[in-house]
């Protein structure tokens, strides 16, 4: 019975997250046109989540592709068609683990600091100060850097595919010695702009999806040292769950 | 218009004395800045600014303070309020007189942060009202209780400097939301504040590389840099030496006289407060339990007001947070629930 309580009581936590949620997103859309405006607030954003993104972006994607150069190798020579490596490489990096990929990374270094930054200003009444002087600190706080979470995560997974290509080349041309006019020209005969669009699709997605979930466990934070960590927690594993549901979806939407 | 002496308070005060409200004009008619302000700092400083560039025109409307009719700047009646189960307040009815210095006193936990954050909006009351210049804060849409509270000003107990900011931009901060001022005037006044509270040479520090006490006298810079009507200072003494401890006195004595600010101030510190305040709430278990002159609260004979002021364990304050029976609790073998 008490079992049975504990279970509705934690659905009941689930639907009331689930509407905080959906109402501060709301507020967060509300106020973006004005935060658009305060360039140089995105601007620092972008620097934060994005610029400090890089280095583990692009190390990642050249790994990735490497991987990808070697098995798609091994695989493809056993069908006797080595030399279509570039295109199997560009179509999966493009349409699924660029996006992908990026978007757990990102999770993972970006957003926890963003929820971490926005966990520690509440509980140090830094909100609460911004509050008293009349600015509303979901407009200065959380739309820039929602915004540049939102505009970092399109272009890093562009660099991602760039490295991650450059990745499978390395390993299947230079290493493997795959043809490399073969390589490319396969590559660029068969990719389509279809392909390109699902990349952007999913990767703007994924971006609304991490940034706006960081925000918002970091604002609704327990603002003390422990729920801050938890949030932060919080924050990788709600955007990695939702990153791949969101995959699965939009994969069937545009396939 | 005499420009303000870089001195601060003292003698910018003396430019103008008298409450208005004005805007600055370009001459092309944009409004570039619209202050409510009080008194002198930010005003004289404009005023200075716009006779030394040329840049701008500026066109003052003086008007008597339209709310100068009611009389209370704030006032709670009937409120309640509980976090959690625990009740703060139970029917708490304390009214705040305009222009004087009301000091709010009552033990530990007693909630007098929470009456501040009750005065400010930043808290609703379960039950009961609170106003704030004659208007219901329960009445007000978000952007009017922006508009109330760029009027007033607020010291943390704990300073809540914005992290990512050095000084000098915190102390700036409400100016480049609030006011679209070129950088030279908001120079002059971020200076201006900054040395009334002698930290004119800390401005480049960042917030982590201060102490307590200096965080809280640039809080305190903050608090007042939009010359506010009504400034709420929670707990300014914590932490100081005793010349910070003289010279935050006076400035907010000072800025209280000259300017005719309506100060309210939480504090633990008899000594000062008695030398301070206009008038003195003393709060026990979700209260007012004592109230007036602090010469009357020393010439009371209730022993509640004799154990706050000689700071006396026993007696009908607790000093306690609401427990079982110590005795009892000690013999049994339980352990808190
Ligand atoms: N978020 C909260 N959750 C539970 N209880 C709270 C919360 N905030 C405040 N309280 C309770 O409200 C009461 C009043 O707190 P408040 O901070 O207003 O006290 P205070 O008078 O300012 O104390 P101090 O002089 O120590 O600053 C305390 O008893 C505290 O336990
Ligand atoms: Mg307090």
């Amino acid at each position: 019975m008490s079992v049975l309580v504990d279970w509705l009581e934690m659905l009941a936590e689930q639907v009331r997250q689930w509407g905080r949620f959906s109402i501060f997103t709301a507020r967060l859309f509300a106020v973006t046109p004005r935060a658009l405006l305060r360039f140089r607030l995105i601007v620092e954003q972008l620097n934060n989540t994005g610029a400090r993104s890089l280095v583990i972006i692009m190390l990642s994607g050249l790994f990735v592709g490497m991987v990808l150069g070697l098995q798609g190798y091994d695989l493809l020579r056993r069908f006797g068609s080595t030399e279509a490596l570039g295109t199997a490489a560009a179509l999966g990096l493009l349409r699924e683990l660029g996006p992908v990929v990026t978007a757990l990374l990102f999770a993972g270094r970006a957003g926890t600091s963003l929820t971490s930054e926005i966990g520690l200003m509440s509980a140090t009444d830094q909100l609460a100060a911004m509050e008293m002087m009349a600015v509303d600190p979901i407009r200065r706080v959380c739309a820039p850097r929602f915004i540049g979470g939102v505009l970092a995560m399109p272009l890093l997974a562009a660099i991602f595919g760039l490295l991650g290509i450059l990745g499978a080349y390395l390993v299947g041309v230079v290493i493997m010695g795959v043809d490399s006019g073969q390589f490319w020209s396969q590559m660029r005969s068969s990719v389509e702009l279809k392909d390109v669009v699902e990349g952007i699709v999913k990767s703007v997605a994924f971006g609304l999806a991490c940034s706006s979930i960081a925000v918002f466990e970091g604002y609704y934070a327990v603002p003390t040292a422990e729920g801050v960590g938890r949030a932060t927690t919080r924050t990788v594993v709600v955007s990695s769950v939702a990153i791949l549901a969101l995959d699965y979806m939009l994969t069937a939407a545009l396939l | 218009m005499s420009v303000p002496a870089a001195g601060g308070w003292g003698r910018s005060v003396a430019v103008i004395t008298w409450p208005f409200r004005h805007g600055l004009r370009v001459p092309g008619g944009r409004l570039i800045g619209q202050v409510y302000a009080h008194g002198a700092g930010l005003v004289a400083a404009k005023a200075a600014h716009c006779a030394a560039l040329g840049e701008v025109r500026m066109t003052m409307a003086l008007a008597d303070d339209s709310q100068a009719s009611v009389s209370a700047a704030a006032r709670l009646s009937g409120v309640h309020y509980q976090v959690r189960g625990h009740s703060v307040f139970k029917d708490l009815n304390l009214s705040i007189e305009r222009g004087k210095i009301t000091a709010i006193m009552g033990p530990s936990g007693t909630g007098k942060t929470t009456l501040l954050r009750l005065i400010t909006g930043q808290l609703q009351p379960d039950q009961g009202q609170v106003s704030v210049d004659g208007v219901d804060l329960a009445a007000l849409k978000t952007d009017q209780l922006y508009a109330l509270r760029q009027r007033m000003g607020m010291l943390f107990q704990n300073g809540a400097l914005l992290t990512d900011l050095d000084v000098y931009e915190n102390v700036a901060f409400p100016l480049r939301e609030h006011a679209d001022l070129p950088e030279s005037l908001v120079a002059r006044i971020v200076l201006m504040k900054l040395q009334a509270v002698g930290l004119r040479g800390a401005a480049r520090l960042m917030p982590s590389e201060l102490s307590g006490g200096m965080a809280r006298r640039i809080a305190l810079a903050r608090a007042i840099v939009m010359d506010p009507k009504i400034l709420i200072y929670d707990e300014p003494f914590a932490g100081l030496d005793p010349i910070a401890m003289g010279v935050v006195l006076r400035l907010i004595r000072n800025m209280n006289q000259a300017l005719g600010l309506t100060s309210i101030v939480v504090s633990h510190d008899v000594q000062e407060i008695t030398a301070l305040a206009d008038t003195v709430y003393l709060l026990s278990e979700g209260r007012v339990v004592a109230s007036g002159a602090p010469a009357s609260l020393h010439n009371s004979q209730d022993a509640m007001v004799r154990q706050f002021l000689t700071g006396g364990e026993e007696g009908p304050v607790p000093f306690h947070y609401p427990a079982a029976d110590y005795l009892q609790q000690m013999l049994s073998q339980e352990v808190p629930q």
